[in-house]
């Protein structure tokens, strides 16, 4: 036999009122069924059977107060009767089937390659997008370092995305890309641009000569733009009155800088005269190994092919380049009124970490006044 | 084969060795004529007897002074504590002579005695009855703690731990003694003791528990599994000597690893779990280990002890946590 006791139909609630009967003694019932109908303080509660059975006894008639943990229906179950023990207290207990699944004892044998790396290198890799399986482990016992993968990030920048049949780059032109590249990373590199207004120039006039002439005079007034710098050692070298050009010399075969050694020492007709031979030389690939090298300054005269403005690059350790446009009629202002005059256009590069803004605007205005003289 | 609770797995292996074994004694408060409070010990007395069947004054230390002397000279004693809470007075003949007897006689004398005792929360129990205490005795060199998970289990570990020559800590989750029934073959064969085991296996993720805590952690590992995250499950069973090198071989594996454990926090095993891990595998982890634990605080009665008790959810959120890390 089986007691329900009736239990608290709400918090903490002592009692509670037989309101309707819905089953009677000799009833057979199942789990679930509503038995009856109990008032409470709060509410009208139907109290469903928690056990299947038959009913041998109602303990109360409609009407009747019922305390909570009272008897309220003794049962007649199939179920043998469990002795759950005497704890204080309530144990969970069910028929349910334990689901141990396949134990193994110990480990499971699978084995999946692991990949092991230093924490920062997870989280660099995280940080990075990177897929540590990518990476090419240096530390010991195969252990991916974070340098590993900023190693990979490097190597992965460096490759170029190129598909097909490529060509490596040669001669002149290797020397060109690796040299712009070092001279990227290590110059801080200003540009200025001027007009300078060359219509009282007779048309004659040798305009290469005399920019080279405006530099050897500029950089005697402004020695720092005639110079050479170490970036490592941050220690710079000024040649004051000796003044070597390096002039910018196009070929099929990539850019050439011959350099005019000690070109103050010229006339016009002589400078005209070496410009000359170094165009032929470099045409004809002749021109000598040392005669490339100990540029203190450059002028790039890209203008005579095209271009107004343009932002020159530094080869270090010089400091500075000119860079002179096409020269071209324009409208100008003179004396208040527009008149057409020939104007070339100037760019002027230098190191800002060896050349003041000062020096260089200086540089060029001197250079611009010496061309209009 | 009968399915049987865990309780009814306890039972049936103290009966196989009783049998086996004349040497077996059991004793403890109530656990003769009352058969035990949860039923552990039910029909042993009839069975046995009662000079191998003892009910014992309510006195945990002598309880456990007595089961050293009787191991000493060469019994077998399974002396059981009614609840974890109760054990506190025996701590002294546990950890000053139990746990020394074969250091302090140089190998003469060893200490074969089982300490068994019901221990966690979960059944609406009052205060004392719901510890889960198992860090005081791994921290104690010279026992051998062994918790069961499932009615298979306790019946291999007990008989086990009945026939090591030391003594041995033997926690059983009251919380799953009659939780459900799994058939267990009477056949008196022994599970190895310090070894874990698997319980899941996976990749993604190992979970490392022991106890009533297997309960929620298979159900969690079940849902994450669902949910597409391959979860591995390890019942550490032996939390003293730890078999550690099963946990480092999973969590090399699966690069994360999530310690459950009912007891509170602070010097929890599984601090003792994750410092190793961290020692040993650290290259491997792609996450940082975690604890899911109960808290530092007594564990509460009867209304808010599931507020205590990790739940499947604490399980999961610490999962996923492991899982945002690639």
């Amino acid at each position: 036999m089986k007691i329900f006791h009736l239990p608290d139909l709400g918090e903490g609630l002592a009692e509670a009122e037989i309101r309707e009967w819905y089953v009677k003694e000799g009833d057979v019932v199942t789990v679930d069924q509503p038995l009856v109908s109990m008032e409470t303080a709060k509410a009208v509660v139907d109290v469903p059977s928690p056990y299947a059975g038959k009913i041998v006894r109602l303990h109360g008639k409609a009407n009747e107060i019922i305390k909570t943990g009272a008897a309220l229906i003794s049962y007649e179950t199939d179920e043998a009767v469990v002795d759950k023990g005497s704890v204080v207290g309530k144990l969970e207990s069910s028929e349910k089937k334990w689901d141990d699944g396949d134990v193994i004892i110990g480990g499971a044998k699978t084995r999946t390659p692991t990949i092991k790396a230093v924490p920062a290198a997870r989280v660099l890799a995280s940080q990075l997008n990177v897929s540590l399986s990518d990476v090419t482990p240096t530390g010991p016992q195969g252990l991916i370092t974070a340098q590993d993968v900023k190693q990979f990030i490097e190597n992965k920048s460096s490759t170029p995305m190129l598909t097909g049949q490529t060509e490596g780059l040669r001669g002149v032109r290797r020397v060109m890309a690796q040299t712009m590249a070092q001279s990227h990373k290590e110059v801080v590199p200003v540009t200025i641009v001027e007009d300078v207004d060359l219509t009282d120039l007779p048309l004659k006039s040798d305009l290469t000569v005399r920019i080279l002439r405006a530099i050897i005079v500029a950089a005697k007034e402004e020695p720092a733009l005639n110079a050479w710098f170490d970036g490592k050692t941050l220690e710079r070298k000024l040649f004051n009155d000796e003044i070597h050009i390096g002039l910018a010399v196009d070929s099929n075969e990539g850019l050439f800088v011959p350099v005019i050694k000690h070109a103050e020492k010229y006339d016009d007709a002589e400078l005209r005269k070496i410009v000359d031979t170094y165009k032929q030389s470099v045409a004809a690939r002749t021109v000598a190994a040392s005669d490339l090298q100990g540029a203190t300054i450059t002028l790039s005269n890209f203008g005579m092919i095209t271009g107004k403005y343009a932002t020159p690059i530094i080869v270090p350790p010089a400091v500075a380049i000119l860079g002179c446009g096409r020269s071209r009629d324009a409208v100008v202002i003179r004396d208040g009124k527009m008149v057409v005059g020939r104007i070339m256009p100037l760019s002027l590069t230098f190191d800002h970490r060896a050349v003041t803004g000062g020096e260089a605007t200086r540089f060029l205005g001197r250079v611009i006044r010496e061309l209009q003289k | 084969m009968a399915e049987i609770t865990l309780v009814e797995a306890v039972n049936q292996a103290l009966a196989y060795e009783m049998e086996a074994n004349p040497d077996v004694i059991v004793m403890g408060e109530d656990v003769a004529k009352n058969g035990g409070v949860f039923r552990a010990t039910v029909g042993l007395l009839d069975k046995f007897g009662k000079e191998r069947v003892l009910d014992t004054p309510l006195a945990e230390s002598m309880i456990a002074g007595l089961a050293v002397g009787m191991a000493a000279q060469g019994l077998k004693p399974v002396a059981e504590f009614q609840f974890m809470g109760f054990i506190y007075p025996a701590l002294d003949e546990i950890i000053n002579h139990a746990s020394r007897m074969r250091n302090r006689t140089r190998g003469r004398l060893t200490c074969p005695v089982v300490f068994r005792t019901p221990f966690g929360a979960g059944i609406h129990a009052p205060e004392h009855h719901s510890e889960s205490t198992e860090a005081y005795f791994a921290h104690t060199p010279g026992l051998r703690v062994v918790v069961p998970s499932s009615p298979s289990r306790a019946y291999g570990l007990l008989l086990a731990s009945i026939r090591d020559p030391d003594p041995v800590i033997f926690l059983e989750p009251s919380r799953l003694y009659r939780y459900a029934k799994q058939e267990v073959k009477n056949d008196g064969k022994a599970l190895p003791l310090d070894v874990c085991f698997t319980l899941r296996t996976g990749e993604d993720v190992t979970l490392v528990t022991w106890g009533a805590m297997v309960k929620e952690t298979l159900a969690a590992a079940d849902a994450l599994n669902h949910a597409g995250i391959s979860t591995e499950v390890i019942d550490v069973a032996t939390i003293k000597p730890l078999d550690i090198d099963t946990i480092l071989a999973s969590v090399e594996k699966t690069g994360r690893c999530v310690v459950i454990h009912e007891a509170p926090l602070t010097c929890g095993v599984g601090a003792e779990i994750v410092a190793q891990v961290v020692e040993k595998a650290l290259f491997s982890l792609k996450a940082p280990p975690e604890r899911v634990t109960g808290f530092d605080t007594i564990v509460p009665y009867a209304r808010l002890e599931k507020y205590y008790i990790p739940s499947e959810q604490r399980i999961i959120d610490a999962v996923n946590r492991q899982m945002e890390y690639a």
